[in-house]
């Protein structure tokens, strides 16, 4: 801390505009240049101390101008030799930290260097975390880390990733996280046990993960050495996928990707018993709806009433139901007709009409998904064994994927909640938060990511949720997030208040980042930081996938040969 | 009259311009003798083009200098007279104007004008050297800080002189002779030099042209002539300005210079809505005053310092 800082002078702070602690000028040095995202230094004496204040920041912005000049055609002039002016350059900085803690402002004349080496470590906070994760490469290649113990639940969790879709790479940067979470060693001992659950809703581009990526390159594969990570895909990869539809033996629903590919649904058993009834109705838990008050007392009743039999199938009183249509069937004669009183009491007709309408509409979306045709059902049970699960959900209408997700995530945090343990971690990355955790309005889904979001740090249940647009996403589950990412935004997004964790440089800057560069903001840095990942060392499309490669390809089924 | 010893400083609480001269005001004396016919007899005059083999030089160096009263300051001497001394500070510079415009050579002094004896005075804003003048009114003695103007002009435009580079002094040459091959650059016409048939063909300039050389003799004797920068309208005298040569330099040198002048100065002459003497005023002229202003330093904090040295001050 007491060693000066080597690096040679690069300009000094200027006085003619007010230098503040917290953000002041520097003018750059003739032959000398600064950039964007550069780390700085500079110390002011103060009266009284030995010590003098180490004032660190990074340069958010930079003009150039004419000194001298009075007009913009001035320009003409001094160009052409005719009026004698000065090109000056300054660079506005962004205090990131003071050592010792002492606020004061830089004194206009002081020496700016570069922060290199350890005082750039001190600069962006890295040299007080204790276990952190590379999380990207600066703008002049070197390496930016976050602070593990705000994605572990130490101190923080969950990450929320927001730009617009196409350009903004945000499942390419979750997946990136999880690369370096798993291979960073950084998570300890605890690395073989963590678990990560990735929902693909969008093409196939996560159904390659396990195989390497033919089109990564030598610069490319130079960068994952500078972040001290291996270029390789991952190695114990899981792939489900729904069964396709009117298939009676449930063969997984995939496009080009065919093996290691299992197919997942829910019996009519664990349809009733495990109350899931409610996760087919987005709005079930909005009080305003009257027929909600149906789907709890029917989701009672078939708990109570659904009898087991076998391969998955139930008897509802009387009747046998093996597939979705036979249950709701049985389910619209109970509530409607004269048999049964599962609507409840002084239920009016309307709201027994809407209840069985919706259901209905319901059945042609999820009849694939909750059945109890299939013989051996346990395998289809989606019960994740490999250290990284993909739940493709792509191909799914919007219902049931709203159904699935609701339900792989009830399920795992009941899990949690059960096991009662941080440990072993648990990182669920899910895109299109707009969709199942909406700003207005309350689903059943909602609620459980609301639960995760919420107690999911002290369950070792981490989120990594993306979407478009932060300002459509309630605001509790962005609140709880410690790291906060932002690729391309949508210049109206941009001036949005969800992203005033964004200096207005950076939140210009998101309107023009290209693939692959990232803002990220974490709880320790004032200062949000610009990186760039790398080109996935994993397939993303067929044609990427080196054949043969990579992680086991015979997953197959992890029930295989067992009863 | 005179005394000895300073016993005490005061500044004077009035503005330091209250009845000084105004800027140039002496810049030009009325002529005595003018010879218009030093280079063509006087009947044969008319307009003077450049010529496609006049001199065009590789640069051209402006110098210029600016001054500024700081405060006035009423020295007691040991007999308790008070007398009136400016403090003054004033500086020169050079742009050398090639491919690109560039200062090249800037100096700033800061006196203390006064009757002898004249302490020095040393403030945060730099030391105020003692000159004496003779005489204690505010015309000599911003007489005596011009001449150390003058003195610093030549000082900065010594070095940075160049054989290929055309020397512009802004203002009449008088006190600076001493810079070889210097032109002096006269804005405005408050003298008439010229008889009337001459006169005629200075309204008749077009841009570029020139005046033929005449001859000025006052105190010293220098070459003259008049030439229009650029295309202006109103009067015929609009964008004329008068420059002026050493006379030692020789008819023939003088000649070659002021061809250059036509040739090389029109490209300098400035637009109306950027200067408001425009054309006359150059623009690298211009250019380096607003800096040599600059560089005299904020006009609040050097009172300041005075106020502070004056206060403190003991003989």
């Amino acid at each position: 801390m007491s060693e000066q800082p080597n690096s040679p002078p690069i300009g000094r702070v200027i006085g003619t505009d007010p230098a503040t602690p917290l953000e002041f000028w520097v003018a750059v040095s003739e032959g000398c240049f600064l950039q964007l995202d550069d780390v700085l230094v500079l110390e002011r004496k103060l009266p009284g101390r030995s010590q003098p204040v180490r004032i660190y920041g990074m340069v958010a912005d930079l003009r150039a101008r004419h000194e001298g000049a009075r007009f913009d055609s001035d320009v003409f002039l001094i160009e052409d030799g005719v009026l004698p002016a000065q090109v000056t350059e300054a660079a506005r900085v962004l205090a990131t930290r003071f050592e010792p803690e002492v606020y004061v402002a830089p004194v206009p004349g002081e020496v700016v260097r570069k922060a290199t080496g350890d005082a750039r470590d001190q600069a962006l906070f890295f040299d007080g975390m204790k276990r952190k994760i590379p999380v990207g490469l600066s703008r002049d290649g070197e390496i930016i880390h976050a602070n593990l113990e705000f994605l572990d639940g130490t101190r923080g969790a969950h990450v929320n990733i927001s730009g617009v879709s196409g350009v903004a790479t945000k499942t390419s940067y979750a997946v990136f996280l999880l690369h370096s979470l798993f291979t960073s060693g950084q998570l300890g001992g605890g690395t073989h046990n963590t678990r990560a659950l990735i929902f693909n809703v969008k093409g196939e581009d996560l159904l390659f993960l396990d195989r390497a990526n033919r089109n990564l390159d030598g610069e490319q594969q130079g960068r994952y050495a500078a972040l001290g990570l291996p270029a390789q895909p991952f190695d114990s990869v899981e792939l489900w996928a729904p069964p396709r539809q009117g298939d009676p033996s449930a063969a997984p629903s995939t496009g080009s990707r065919a093996d290691g590919v299992s197919s997942f649904f829910w019996t009519l058993e664990e349809f009733c018993t495990d109350e899931l009834l409610p996760f087919l109705f987005a709005d079930a838990d909005d009080d305003r709806q009257q027929y909600t008050i149906v789907v709890h007392n029917v989701t009672a009743k078939l708990r109570r009433e659904a009898r087991p039999a076998g391969d998955g199938g139930v008897r509802v009183g009387g009747v046998t139901c093996r597939t979705f249509g036979q249950l709701i069937e049985a389910i619209s004669d109970r509530v409607e007709g004269d048999e049964g009183d599962w609507a409840g009491r002084a239920i009016g007709g309307g709201t027994i009409n809407a209840f069985v309408r919706r259901l209905h509409a319901a059945r042609k979306d999820v009849r694939h998904l909750v059945r109890g045709d299939v013989p051996n059902p346990g395998k289809h049970r989606l019960d994740f064994q490999e250290q990284l699960a993909v739940v493709d959900i792509a191909k799914l209408s919007r219902r049931a994927q709203r159904f699935v997700v609701g339900v792989v995530l009830r399920k795992t945090f009941q899990r949690k909640e059960e096991t009662g343990s941080r440990e072993p971690l648990l990182f669920v990355v899910l895109d299109e938060l707009n969709k199942y955790a909406p700003r207005e309005g309350r689903s059943p889904i909602k609620e459980i990511l609301l639960d995760i979001a919420e107690r999911g740090r002290s369950l070792g249940v981490i989120l990594i949720g993306a979407q478009q647009t932060a300002s459509e996403v309630e605001r509790r589950v962005i609140a709880n997030s410690s790291l906060r990412v932002v690729g391309r935004l949508d210049s109206a997004e941009a001036g949005r208040p969800e992203y005033a964790f964004l200096p207005p440089a950076h939140r210009q800057r998101a309107t023009i980042s290209k693939p692959g560069t990232m803002i990220l903001s974490q709880p320790e840095l004032p200062v949000p930081l610009v990186l760039e990942f790398p080109f996935p060392a994993w397939a993303t499309r067929p044609d990427e996938a080196v054949a043969g490669s990579g992680g086991p390809e015979d997953i197959g089924d992890p029930f295989e040969g067992l009863e | 009259m005179s005394v000895r010893r300073v016993e005490g400083l005061t500044i004077e609480g009035w503005s330091p311009e209250y009845g000084a001269p105004v800027e140039g005001d002496q810049d030009e004396m009325p002529a005595a003798q003018v010879d218009a016919g030093a280079e063509v007899p006087e009947d044969e005059w008319r307009p003077v083009d450049p010529g496609s083999d006049a001199w065009m030089p590789a640069s051209v160096d402006f110098v210029d200098g600016v001054r500024r009263i700081e405060a006035r300051i009423w020295i007691t001497g040991e007999d308790g007279e008070a007398r009136l001394g400016i403090c003054a500070s004033y500086a020169a510079g050079v742009v050398r104007c090639d491919r690109k415009a560039e200062i090249r050579a800037v100096k700033v002094g800061r006196g203390f004008f006064a009757l002898a004896p004249v302490p020095d005075l040393a403030t945060r804003a730099g030391t105020f050297a003692g000159c004496p003048v003779a005489e204690d009114d505010i015309q000599q003695l911003v007489n005596g800080l011009q001449e150390r103007m003058g003195l610093l002009e030549v000082e900065v435009a010594g070095p940075a002189g160049s054989p290929d580079a055309l020397i512009v002094l802004d203002g009449p040459l008088r006190g600076r002779q001493r810079i070889q091959g210097a032109v002096g650059y006269v804005k405005s016409h408050r003298v008439q030099y010229l008889p009337v048939g001459p006169r005629k063909v200075v309204a008749a300039l077009a841009p570029g042209q020139r005046t033929p050389v005449f001859l000025i003799q006052t105190k010293w004797t220098r070459y003259s002539w008049y030439m229009r920068l650029s295309e202006a309208d109103g009067h015929p005298w609009a964008g004329i300005v008068r420059c002026e040569a050493w006379s030692e330099s020789g008819l023939e040198k003088v000649r070659r210079i002021a061809d250059a002048t036509g040739a090389a100065l029109p490209r300098f002459a400035s637009e109306p809505h950027k200067d408001d003497r425009a054309p006359q005023n150059l623009y690298p002229i211009a250019g380096l005053e607003r800096e040599l202003r600059r560089r005299l330093g904020d006009r609040g904090m050097v009172l300041r310092a005075l106020q502070r040295a004056v206060w403190g001050f003991r003989p």
